[in-house]
């Protein structure tokens, strides 16, 4: 590693970095969104189109998925379930991958191969099986289906993405500030909280956003977990073997994107106010 | 490391340390690991029954039969090869994202970051049946083509094939393997890119020898969040597949859904487990992350 | 990534030996043209009925249906249902009369496996749950089913004998059928002139060009008809025969479907011409292409679906009136004319004057209902053997 030398630079700087780097790495995000974005737009596309079938040619203009999509209470319900779901266990996930991250870069002790790999191990194992090994467990004690036992689900599955991305932070932090905080008097878990935790922060926040994701459009898990009240993903697959329901469903899932979207960049602007 | 002792006797920490590991392992104990006990159990179980606690007289005879089903070795073999390609080049595309993120975004980074995450609240299940819009015989693609005359015929390779697998998978997890390799660049010090200009190192070098190591812990948990689970995936290939394109978490789930027979369906999954295992510890071996997470 | 996949509604048909079936009838002939859609209770000419010793079964007792004012019922229901049939439209009878009555949809099945192993490990504790013929015979087996009185159905008299006979085992009745489908090849007649034989289904001259139903049954089924196998002794060389000759369908075509928007999406796309397809996707796609539905010489397959009551249900009363008002007038239309399925209220069916539907549903043509097939009942060994050939000739042909 190279240790900072400022003394033996000459007087005259380097060249700048040539501009052509800007562009192109910038280039490549748009590129990339593009493709994302794309199938979206098809569907949006779809969502006006008065046939009922994913084809082309398309077959006229239409706003009356979007209508039916109010009158539909059931698809109401299962959009809010699945927002109250993906909030619930991606905070459950986020805390519970802090802690194990905290507790896989600051401390040693025995059982340490243990928990990484029981932490990592939601990832392996296929989500259907997951789904069914948990509905054993939950009927065996006669645990009845709710939408807690599929924030359990989710918090589970998401796990490793949150615990994997807090620890890539934590571990190459140097720990002089933490050290520097405890020679100072400060108790650990002050250390924890003024120190570790803030300066972890956006891993933290990224891991969140990770495990929010993850369960907001997670199906395999949700199925087997669900109780009365079902998720987004549920009940798009259940509508979706019968063809006259899809273009309200493309109508739902467009407006989803579509009130995330502005959400977001109300809340950006906010933020730059 | 902080070096103040083991949490052990000594260490002033032993409280948070239990504080912090006993939620974490009550956790992952009593809803991963007993589910999962529960499953390898119902492996050895001779037929599903509604006692599932209850003793029964174990047997092999599912795993005789996985091991019997003509072709699944080889199709398990290639899902690995396939799971381990999807997660290299998802990985080597996600690293300028995240680079673009962490040193050129500047203030709109945590915008661009949202924007990237978007589609994925979108279903995926409506996406894909979009994508496959574009890729078909009459879709976008083909009928541009077609239409401008670079080629005669559509291209019927685009869609229901391995390579529409690899291709979209790929393309699904370059955003989930953007975060962990933003969260590292994320603390790289941007004055050691200063310092290495500084001493007149061309851009490149500063990557090589500057970024790109202290990344390698990002890199390293984006291949493996994209590796492991891709192995096991079953959706992309149902979707566009095809008959050529199926992998082994296919085969689980249809014994999962469409035969009663969740017994066998439990060994299939033991299996792959234990071979997923087999290739994840191998895989650490060879990566050694004890010395990429600094210990 | 993290969705699962479209699996069929229904499975392959099954249907107690004929034998079972006419020995078990009452004695107003199962066979009665008049009654749409009265369906034949004839099987492949070639398949080896046995007829058992079962003993004619008593005449159903008179209809007594219960005269409590629909409003003072109360109560709780709890329904295992396949995903989406929560929708009010397929129970807008009992939704409209039953006012206090409570129905909740508290898991949902995507299979008639789900739908048996939620049954069986107890992990579902629903009233009434909708198996489809080709499972029921588990259900009667291991004691988990109610037997059904119907004596108190109003609506059981709409109901065609051949139906009822569907969901009685031993004399008694375990299920109520309501809805019901064909199976057969639907096909452009732009593209292909004319199929009589499910053989097209393996016909390399529409190689690149057929879309075949994902289910192992159902191919198993369909080759019983082609080579004249007896559905109830399939060897293991017919086995073996079978996934050589599906693996072969499955190499030489791009994908087969797992569910019905699939299928009609294919066909819309011009890139399938032929494909196993129950009746409710003719009826979608007739309006827009030139399609037309074989009737081949082996016989069309049918399949039908049932409601039970789960053996300890609480609600055994509140039960029977779900699924009286399942087979009403409202519900049978709605199942008809917006889903395209056949309903088993005898009236609804003979009341369709849409065409495109009475050609679905082949309602003018009574002797294509005559040689309509149903398979016997498979045995847990048969269905595990025919998903593992299914299984395994997808392997050899992704290999």
């Amino acid at each position: 590693m190279t240790t900072l030398a400022r003394s033996t630079a000459a007087a005259s700087h380097p060249p700048r970095r040539p501009r052509r780097w800007p562009s192109v790495l910038s280039g490549f995000y748009w590129l990339l969104i593009l493709l994302l974005y794309v199938p979206i737009l098809i569907l949006f596309v779809f969502s006006l189109n008065a046939g009922t079938s994913l084809a082309f040619p398309l077959k006229g203009f239409t706003l009356n998925w979007y209508a039916k999509l109010f009158d539909t209470p059931a698809l109401l319900d299962a959009v809010r379930t699945s927002l109250i779901v993906a909030v619930g266990s991606s905070v459950v996930a986020t805390v519970l991958g802090t802690m194990i991250g905290i507790l896989l870069s600051r401390f040693e002790f025995r059982g340490k191969g243990l928990l990484t790999g029981l932490a990592v191990l939601p990832l392996i194992v296929p989500y259907v099986v997951l789904g069914v090994a948990m509905l054993i467990l939950f009927t065996a004690f006669d645990i009845k289906l709710s939408m807690a036992t599929v924030v359990i689900g989710h918090a589970i599955v998401g796990l490793p993405y949150t615990t994997l991305i807090v620890l890539a932070r934590l571990v190459g932090s140097e720990p002089q500030l933490e050290e520097a905080a405890m020679d100072l008097g400060a108790t650990y878990p002050a250390t924890l909280r003024l120190v570790v935790v803030p300066m972890a922060m956006p891993a933290i926040i990224s891991a969140w956003i990770t495990a929010f994701t993850v369960s907001f459009d997670e199906f395999a898990i949700a199925l087997f977990l669900a109780g009365p009240d079902r998720t987004f993903p549920v009940y798009l697959y259940g509508q979706l073997r019968f063809s006259n329901s899809l273009p309200v469903l493309i109508a739902a899932a467009t407006l989803l994107m579509a009130g995330t979207l502005t959400l977001i960049l109300v809340a950006d602007r906010i933020r730059r106010r | 490391m902080i070096r103040r002792g083991s949490g052990r006797t000594t260490d002033p920490r032993r409280r948070t340390f239990l504080g912090l590991a006993l939620p974490a392992t009550l956790a992952l104990t009593l809803f991963l690991v007993a589910p999962l006990v529960l499953m390898v159990t119902l492996s050895f179980r001779p037929e599903l029954t509604s006692d599932l606690l209850g003793p029964f007289a174990p047997t092999l005879k599912h795993y005789e039969q996985a091991a019997s089903v003509g072709g699944s070795w080889q199709l398990l073999q290639t899902s690995a090869v396939m799971a381990f390609v999807v997660a290299i080049v998802a990985t080597a595309l996600a690293y300028p994202i995240a680079y673009f993120l962490a040193f050129r975004a500047g203030s709109k980074a945590g915008l661009y970051l949202i924007l990237l995450l978007v589609p994925f609240w979108t279903s995926y299940l409506l996406r894909v049946m979009a994508w496959k819009l574009m890729l078909g015989n009459a879709g976008v693609i083909n009928s541009v083509l077609v239409g401008t005359g670079i080629i005669d015929q559509p291209l019927t390779a685009l869609l229901y094939s391995r390579a529409t697998v690899v291709v979209t998978l790929i393309y699904v997890w370059i955003p989930f393997a953007t975060l962990p390799i933003l969260a590292v660049l994320g603390r790289i010090d941007v004055r050691l890119h200063d310092a290495a200009a500084d001493l007149y190192a061309s851009p490149f070098q500063q990557f090589r020898r500057v970024t790109l190591p202290l990344s390698l812990p990002g890199l390293a948990a984006a291949f493996l969040m994209v590796f492991i689970p891709t192995i096991g995936e079953y959706v992309t290939p149902l979707l566009v597949g095809g008959n050529a394109g199926i992998m082994f978490g296919n085969v689980i789930q249809d014994y999962f859904t469409k035969s009663a027979n969740w017994p066998l369906g439990s060994a299939l999954s033991v299996i792959m487990l234990g071979v997923t295992l087999v290739l994840v510890v191998v895989g650490l071996r060879v990566v050694k992350p004890r010395r990429l997470l600094g210990q | 990534m993290f969705a699962r996949p479209l699996t069929p509604p229904r499975p392959a048909v099954l249907l107690c030996v004929l034998a079972m079936v006419s020995a078990c009838s009452t004695p107003a002939a199962s066979t009665a043209p008049t009654a749409p859609p009265a369906l034949a209770t004839t099987t492949p000419t070639t398949a080896a009925v046995v007829p058992t010793s079962e003993p004619t079964c008593s005449p159903e007792g008179a209809a007594n249906p219960d005269t409590t004012p629909p409003d003072q019922v109360k109560g709780n229901l709890s329904v295992f249902d396949w995903s989406g049939y929560e929708d009010p439209g397929f129970w807008t009878d009992f939704n409209k009369k039953y006012k206090n009555v409570d129905v909740k949809f508290p898991a949902m099945g995507a299979s008639d496996a789900d739908i048996y192993n939620g049954i069986k490990t107890g992990t579902n504790t629903s009233d009434v749950f909708h198996p489809y013929t080709g499972w029921l015979q588990f259900y009667v087996d291991e004691g988990l089913a109610e037997e059904i009185d119907t004596t108190k159905l109003k609506n059981w008299d709409k109901v065609p004998e051949s139906f009822k006979a569907l969901g009685r085992f031993n004399c008694k009745q375990y299920f109520v059928p309501w809805d019901w489908g064909f199976s057969s090849i639907v096909y452009r007649t732009d593209k292909i002139p004319k199929i009589d034989s499910w053989a097209a289904l393996l016909d390399p001259a529409y190689n690149g060009h057929i879309m075949m139903w994902d289910d192992g049954p159902g191919a198993v089924t369909v080759s019983s008809y082609i080579h004249g196998w007896d559905e109830t002794a399939i060897t293991a060389d017919q086995l073996a025969q079978a996934k050589t000759e599906w693996t072969a369908v499955l190499k030489a075509n791009p994908t087969t479907w797992a569910g019905e928007p699939d299928l009609i999406a294919g066909f819309k796309t011009g890139d399938v011409w032929a494909g196993y397809a129950w009746q409710s996707a003719y009826a979608t796609l007739l309006p827009d292409l030139p399609m037309a539905y074989a009737d081949p010489k082996e016989g069309r397959n049918s399949w039908v679906g049932v409601y039970g009551i789960r053996k300890g249900s609480p609600n055994y009363d509140l039960a029977l009136r779900f699924l009286d008002e399942k087979l009403g007038a409202a519900t049978g239309e709605y199942l008809v004319n917006t889903w395209y399925f056949g309903t088993s209220n005898a009236d609804v069916i003979a009341g369709i004057t849409d065409p495109t539907l009475k050609k679905a549903f082949s309602v003018n043509d009574p002797s294509i209902l005559q040689h309509t097939n149903f398979t016997p009942n498979l045995t847990a060994a048969q269905r595990d053997a025919w998903i593992a050939m299914w299984s395994e000739a997808k392997i050899a042909a992704g290999s």
